[in-house]
């Protein structure tokens, strides 16, 4: 019953909330300048051209209008087609205005569907490198205030948090790639190639968990029920293993909502490096593009990627502390 | 003669490093045989706590044993492994004082006892275990213990989170149970029944007690023989009765001599007549809190967390509000002090309904009115002069003049016994008691009429509280003050006040006059409270005869018709259907219950209230 309500409530906020960001993005993409239709037809294209290409498209159109347009699209599924990019996946972008290829261009949805897996798979796999990692290092901390693991743990999330993610993309790529040749780096052909740019995600991920791990666990130590629990018995081994770890990951759980969230934006520039073929380098070229309808997309499938995560993070979070009233 | 069970051999237990280190127990031995009920009492910071910590071998740091050893059934427990001892703590088990903080938080009671009992004693399956548990849970009266099993610490009262630790301590059926000021937190009436109920299980179970406690009432209530620790030091050791009667050792008298009496001492104030000025006046005043739903969809449950209060205080009067957690003492005090407004109902002071005052008006009225909360130490700003927080509420009411300024702090801090000298000093160094003198002195500042006291002398030993109600006395004649304490504590109301208002989920049960409330109470919840009270002397109410187990219905859920009903030995049919209004008793003594006949015989609940305003 709680569980069903609690659900009603968020995703109908989290409905509210997309909605909100797909008008933002939508308003804004509209008022900066750039013509997309002039990318589109090229530069040569005659002006009247492209005020037929535009006004068939509905671009001429006022802003409500065209939004409107759009939402009933979303609302059915239909994200819209790419302004520029061709169904077939040859080339990007339209050189010549005498397009003939104008029908086929892609789904947008599908463009983002076949990025989207990439992107997750190397989302999942950075938070087991960093969960694992930093798991062991801040517990470690964590159980021993002001002692070496403690000190450790402090001097490897200070390090990780000082390397820039693009520099340290292209030393593990020259380390591993190039000259131990362990490990692919650019592109993808196969689960491998997601080793790399995770480890680098991971990196940048793990020195926020560290740090919470080491001061939540450090706190649930001192917590009475620790020193209670001592002398009613139990040891030392079951107090940290089902009590305190499992109160110190309520704090946890709640950062990894919002890391994991960052972490989609954060792949931006390291797919960008690794050329690997996730949304982050989807959204690049977008942009660099002015394809509308694809960085709308784009923005709208995150903001829900966002909204649904949190969503599940704050049940969880519930049924391990059931004082939490979300 | 047998073995003792436990035997404490010259234990001496010092805190800190070996040059600096201070000790906490000196030297301390003495013996408990098996079934054994034995009382240690002693002021705080007499050692007491350490005491009951090294019996069961927590002494962390910095606190560490010097020497000595301590004898469970001969073997000493300091000399034995980690495994050892935690086998051994299926003898020895331990309740403290604070039942909220014991458990994780984030599982179900009845699961974590399970899991103790499984960790202490090989071999019980687990459903073995959860039978135990939840037979122990209905034992200590946990109502519906098989549904309580799966709920979680913080969907229990203090109270009921007490019981379920009694029963943690005791489902390995201990040979030892060390109670640690096990009643500390709880109201007079609940922990009345807790004390009842380890009393009643712990022999049953034949289970030897040390029950540590700082008060000798308590100890009185849970023992036959009483050790007094004075310093780190055991100073006297006599049965019960023996040393109530013949205390032999300079700290037991003064601690015998101490302990208020509520019945053997007339009242310290003589009632007033009822001719006097009224300064404030409550008519009707409610106050309803709404709080989100978790379950269900949307909507909000309504705290009635005050109900149609109305009573007058009168210039002079020192006017209790007493009642246990939750009976909307602290929610009338805010109301009192216009922090909030009240939902329903007027508070009028001089006649004018403070709701409506603003700005300059406000001002003169927090002039009058002042307050001196009950946190002696999250009360006072730690890095401010003590000269400061005294000047602050003058600057507030518009005083420019320095000198002035300075001379009237000087003044006040004479007055409740501050030394001058403290008027640059941080408040850091001072003992509570000090500290309560300085939010005295706060409140005193501005020449209020009327001040508010929210349980100012519960954080304090016996001794300081006494030298505080003096001085409020003191005061009181000088300034013609009028007080109004609110309070759990009805061994100080009887000493301190004349006039007691004692409330029950938000509503005022009675409303009487010191010596009547307590030698004639009106309302069968004013006796419970009476004959839960700890206290030295005979009692005129036994608890068996006045109270019913359970506790205080959630303010969420108020029962209709009277409120006290779940608890009260002479409910009838008609308190489930008729809630029962103040009711005139005499000229100035009222009490809600269907019991009460008037003595006129006319007086119909509106005439109640129409003799009320008036008297």
């Amino acid at each position: 019953m709680f569980v069903l309500n609690f659900l009603m409530r968020r995703l109908a906020q989290g409905a509210l909330i997309i909605f909100l960001v797909s008008l933002l993005i939508f308003t804004l993409l509209r008022v900066v300048p750039g013509d997309p239709v002039r990318l589109m037809a090229g530069g040569m294209a005659p002006e009247a051209l492209i005020e037929k290409i535009a006004t068939d498209m509905g671009l001429r159109d006022p802003i409500v209008v065209q939004f409107g347009r759009y939402i009933g699209g979303v609302v059915r599924g239909d994200l819209g087609q790419s302004f520029v990019r061709p169904a077939n996946g040859a080339a990007t972008g339209g050189a010549t205005f005498n397009d003939t290829t104008r029908g086929e261009r892609a789904k947008v949805l599908s463009l983002i569907l076949e990025a989207l897996p990439m992107t997750l798979q190397l989302a999942a796999v950075t938070l087991v490198i960093a969960l694992v990692f930093s798991g062991i290092v801040g517990i470690a901390g964590g159980l021993a205030i002001g002692r070496w693991p403690d000190k450790l743990a402090f001097y490897i999330s200070s390090i990780f948090i000082s390397l820039p993610n693009f520099w340290l993309g292209i030393v593990l790529a020259l380390l591993f790639s190039v000259k131990l040749g362990w490990l692919p780096a650019i592109g993808y052909r196969g689960f491998a190639y997601t080793i790399l740019p995770a480890i680098v995600l991971a990196v940048e991920l793990s020195p926020v968990l560290i740090r919470t791990l080491v001061s939540s666990v450090s706190a649930q130590m001192t917590e009475p029920y620790v020193a209670v629990g001592h002398v009613r018995g139990l040891g030392r081994g079951r107090i940290i293993a089902n009590h305190a770890l499992r109160n110190a990951s309520v704090p946890l759980l709640n950062l990894l909502g919002i890391q994991f969230s960052s972490l989609l934006g954060g792949v931006i520039i390291v797919e960008y490096i690794f050329d690997y073929p996730g949304l982050g380098l989807l959204t690049i070229n977008a942009v660099l593009q002015r394809d509308f309808p694809l960085i709308q997309g784009i923005a709208i499938v995150t903001s829900a990627i966002f909204v649904l995560i949190n969503i599940i993070v704050d049940l969880v979070a519930t049924t391990m502390d059931p004082r939490l009233e979300y | 003669m047998t073995r003792p069970l436990l035997a404490l051999r010259n234990l001496t237990v010092a805190a800190g490093r070996a040059g600096s280190a201070k000790i906490i127990l000196d030297s301390v031995s003495l013996s408990l045989a098996p079934r054994d009920i034995v009382g240690v009492v002693g002021a705080s910071g007499s050692g007491k706590t350490v005491l009951s910590k090294a019996v069961v071998n927590w002494l962390e740091p910095p606190l560490a044993k010097r020497s000595g050893e301590v004898l469970f059934e001969g073997r000493d427990i300091y000399a034995m492994g980690g495994a050892d001892m935690r086998s051994l703590r299926q003898r020895i088990s331990y309740v403290g004082a604070n039942p909220m903080g014991a458990l994780d938080p984030t599982l179900p009671v009845g699961v974590q006892i399970v899991e103790k009992m499984r960790a202490v004693v090989p071999g019980v399956s687990r459903r073995d275990a959860e039978r135990r548990v939840v037979e122990l849970l209905d034992a200590v009266r946990i109502p519906s213990a098989r549904n309580r099993f799966h709920d979680y610490p913080s969907q229990f009262s203090g109270g009921m989170m007490q019981r379920a630790l009694i029963v943690d301590a005791l489902v390995t059926n201990p040979a030892l149970l060390v109670a640690d000021n096990v009643t500390q937190p709880l109201d007079v009436t609940v922990a009345a029944q807790v004390i009842r109920l380890m009393k009643e299980l712990t022999t049953s179970f034949n289970t030897a007690v040390l029950f540590v406690s700082s008060s000798l009432p308590v100890a009185r209530e849970a023992c036959s023989r009483i050790l007094v620790m004075d310093g780190g030091r055991i100073v006297e050791e006599q049965s019960t009765e023996d040393l109530i009667d013949k205390p032999v050792y300079p700290y037991t008298r003064e601690l015998v001599r101490q302990t208020p009496r509520i019945w053997g001492e007339p009242a310290a104030t003589p009632p007033l007549n009822d001719r006097r000025e009224v300064v404030l006046s409550l008519r009707d005043a409610s106050q309803i809190y709404k709080v989100r739903k978790k379950a269900g969809f949307g909507g909000v449950n309504l705290v009635r967390a005050v109900r149609n209060v109305t009573f007058d205080v009168r210039r002079g009067d020192s006017f209790a509000i007493v009642g246990e957690s939750g009976c909307g003492k602290s929610t009338l005090m805010r109301l009192l002090c216009r922090l909030e407004l009240p939902s329903s109902g007027q508070i009028l002071c001089s006649d004018q309904d403070i709701a409506a005052l603003k700005g300059k008006g406000l001002l003169a009225f927090r002039g009058r009115l002042q307050m001196v909360l009950q946190d002696p130490f999250g009360s006072l700003p730690p890095r401010t002069s003590i000269g400061k927080i005294l000047e602050d509420p003058l600057r507030t009411h518009r005083w420019r003049d320095k000198v002035r300024i300075r001379e009237r702090v000087l003044k006040v801090m004479g007055e409740v016994g501050l030394p001058a000298e403290l008027y640059e000093e941080l408040p850091l160094g001072l003992s509570a008691g000090q500290r309560q003198r300085v939010n005295v002195a706060r409140a005193l500042v501005l020449e209020p009429e009327i001040l508010i006291m929210d349980e100012t002398l519960s954080a304090l030993d016996q001794a300081e509280q006494f030298k505080l109600i003096d001085l409020f006395q003191k005061l009181q004649k000088e300034y013609d003050l009028t007080y109004i304490f609110i309070s759990h504590d009805l061994a100080m109301v009887r000493k301190a006040c004349n006039r007691v208002a004692v409330m029950y989920l938000g509503e005022v049960f009675e409303l009487a006059d010191n010596e009547r409330l307590f030698f004639d109470p009106g309302h069968p919840y004013t006796k419970a409270l009476l004959s839960a009270m700890p206290t030295l002397e005979q009692r005129r109410y036994r608890p068996e005869e006045c109270l019913l187990e359970g506790e205080p219905p959630s303010p969420l859920d108020i029962p209709d018709g009277c409120s006290f009903r779940s608890r009260c030995p002479q409910a009838m049919n008609k308190c489930s259907r008729v809630q029962p209004s103040l009711t005139v008793r005499e000229r100035q003594d009222f009490a809600a219950c269907h019991l009460i006949v008037p003595p006129a015989a006319s007086g119909d609940t509106g005439a109640a209230h129409r003799t009320m305003r008036r008297s």
